[in-house]
């Protein structure tokens, strides 16, 4: 009896995470069946099991398209908020820099301020300056927002980083850039890697800046969020899987390999 | 000869604190020199600032007669070796060591050839291809000692490098230092807290505190002939015996202690009667007997503490003057236990006056 008593809050908390972790996993495996299912409409039972729905949308130039134009947008955006990321990162860590608390405040701000408000202000913003929306008006807001996650990863991993590293590269006569680029980013290379990651996923799930700020060209959940309101069918749920199979297989390679250079 | 290195009335403070007091040191090409002294004593911001990670507030150091307060310190021929080492993670050994010749400018077959040299010359020949998180500690040292010799500076700064190792490896990496010293003929500047680490591998000591030189001279010199209650304190163990000088003749001065009359070393200081002064006395320098020796003189004591070191034993006795002297003895020599009455004394050039 004593034992039991004893280990009930182990056992509560055991069986409410499996709980938790059947709610997380069933819609997504139920989106997933239903992208099999060889009829136009969403209801159980599946019946019959085709995999036309798949060949329908790798042969769907819209999603194509739209997917490119994603992933266009994405790499953009990697690039440019990495490079602000950094740059910031070492800002805030640098000595001697005056309003060092303020940097790091600004930058973070993106991270928390909600993605509605954001965009609008964002589009305010855009229309102020006269920039037109579309390709780069996205872009800027979806670097606007990877930026903090950049900065604190970069962050951390420079907190880390023994200063002596850097006294070590110029004592054995690297200037400030070559120390740099030979030992600061070598070292950081699990940071901007992890950071980079977490820039395309971001990138490619945003809808809300996208669409605040995009022109006709749809991305990826533009185009999605086009089909649901003509009614779902198990054509988006195949596009979907296809969305969550290929962005999950990046999250466990960016994990593994962040894992394995920090062992 | 020119010294290598010279500070001349270099200070540094940090805002109020001042690190480093008007030093002026230099430094003969070719030596082992050690920086000794507690932390905070102004060691390393001397060695930093040889290094050129730190700039004098005023003065000026010479190396072999240029001054370079002004150069950074890629363009300082002097290298470090790091405390913790700051091997670079993310290269090989062999790569770590290449740093500083790919950054000369050497071809990769003399590169190739050189790190095979120093590789060589701490036994680490079928390493080059590891990771320094694959190496131990004293690996890791030895691999840091040859990054900093590959550029083949003019002189070598330690700092602190033993400090990560344990005891017995300490001691091992204290005499393959020195050898790799004298094998490459160049000046190693060593700073530490540890006067083992100073007393095992120099040829000049440099003790300082609060940012001044205490005392320079060799390990002998400054372990025989300490010049202050500080560098007797610090290097080795001490008695100190406060009294008044009676009088002096031929270098030995009489000192009225506690009504004991004790004979001591002037020690270069010129001492007249009526000075207060301190001797300081090693404890392997203080005799015990069983009987009072003819000879020569000795005060009468009771053991108060007996203590078995292994190579020796340690002796606290009571005088009859009230005062506790410590003694190092022979364990073999004298069995006498605690409350046993003894006869001490020493050779009058074992006891020195202090300056301070």
């Amino acid at each position: 009896m004593r034992t039991y008593f004893n280990d009930l809050p182990k056992t509560a908390l055991g069986a409410s995470y499996w709980i938790f972790a059947v709610y997380l996993v069933l819609p997504l495996a139920l989106m997933m069946a239903m992208s099999f299912k060889d009829a136009n409409f969403i209801a159980f039972p599946i019946g019959n099991w085709t995999l036309s729905w798949y060949g329908k949308v790798v042969q769907d130039k819209q999603f194509l398209e739209a997917s490119l134009y994603s992933i266009g947008i994405a790499l953009a955006t990697t690039v440019s908020a990495t490079i602000i990321g950094v740059w910031i990162a070492l800002l805030v860590s640098a000595e001697n820099i005056w309003g060092k608390a303020v940097i790091f405040a600004l930058a973070c701000l993106p991270a928390v301020v909600p993605g509605l408000i954001n965009a609008i202000s964002m589009r305010i913003f855009i229309r102020a300056v006269d920039i037109p929306t579309g390709t780069f008006a996205i872009i800027l807001a979806h670097t606007v927002h990877a930026v903090p996650f950049v900065v604190i990863m970069v962050l951390t991993r420079l907190r880390s980083m023994p200063a002596n590293l850097v006294d070590a590269a110029r004592d054995l006569g690297a200037d400030p850039f070559i120390a740099f680029l030979r030992v600061t980013i070598p070292y950081l290379m699990p940071a901007l890697f992890g950071g980079m990651i977490f820039c395309v996923l971001t990138s490619i799930d945003d809808f809300v800046r996208t669409f605040f700020l995009g022109g006709y060209q749809p991305t990826l959940p533009m185009l999605i969020f086009a089909k649901v309101q003509g009614g779902m069918s198990p054509e988006i749920n195949a596009m979907a899987t296809i969305v969550l199979v290929v962005t999950t297989a990046v999250g466990v390679y960016a994990e593994h390999i962040t894992r394995r250079s920090r062992s | 000869m020119q010294p290598v290195v010279h500070f001349k009335n270099v200070n540094k403070s940090y805002g109020a604190l001042t690190a480093v007091d008007d030093l002026d040191l230099a430094i003969a090409p070719g030596q082992f020199v050690t920086l000794l002294g507690p932390s905070g004593c102004g060691k390393s911001t001397t060695l930093r600032m040889l290094g050129g990670f730190d700039s004098p507030t005023t003065g000026e150091i010479y190396l072999e007669g240029k001054p370079i307060s002004h150069l950074p310190p890629n363009k300082r021929n002097v290298n470090i070796v790091f405390q913790d080492y700051a091997l670079f993670p993310h290269l090989t050994v062999g790569r770590n060591i290449a740093f500083g010749l790919e950054l000369k400018g050497m071809g990769s077959a003399a590169i190739h050839r050189r790190v095979g040299e120093l590789l060589a010359l701490v036994s680490l020949e079928d390493h080059a291809e590891r990771m320094p998180a694959q190496l131990s500690g004293g690996q890791r040292q030895r691999v840091a000692l040859m990054r900093a010799l590959a550029p083949d500076p003019n002189v070598l700064l330690l700092d602190e490098p033993l400090s990560a190792l344990d005891a017995k490896l300490r001691q091992q990496m204290q005499i393959e230092l020195k050898s790799i010293q004298k094998k490459t003929g160049k000046t190693f500047i060593f700073v530490t807290h540890d006067q083992e680490e100073a007393l095992t591998m120099s040829d000049v000591i440099v003790v300082m505190n609060k940012g001044r030189i205490e005392q320079m001279g060799g390990p002998d010199e400054l372990y025989a002939r300490p010049r202050s209650r500080f560098v007797a304190n610090f290097i080795g163990q001490s008695n100190f015996l406060e009294g008044t000088v009676a009088s002096v003749s031929d270098g030995i001065a009489a000192v009225e202690w506690r009504g004991n009359l004790v004979r001591a070393d002037v020690n270069g200081t010129s001492p007249i009667p009526g000075d207060h002064v301190t001797v300081a006395l090693r404890p392997e320098a203080v005799f015990c007997l069983s009987r009072k020796p003819e000879d020569r003189p000795s005060l009468k004591a009771r053991i108060d503490q007996r203590v078995f070191k292994g190579a020796h034993t340690s002796l606290t006795v009571m005088l009859d003057n009230g005062s506790a002297l410590v003694a190092q003895i022979d364990p073999v020599a004298l069995s006498h236990i605690e409350g046993d009455d003894v006869w001490v004394g020493w050779r009058d050039s074992d006891a020195v006056l202090l300056a301070k």
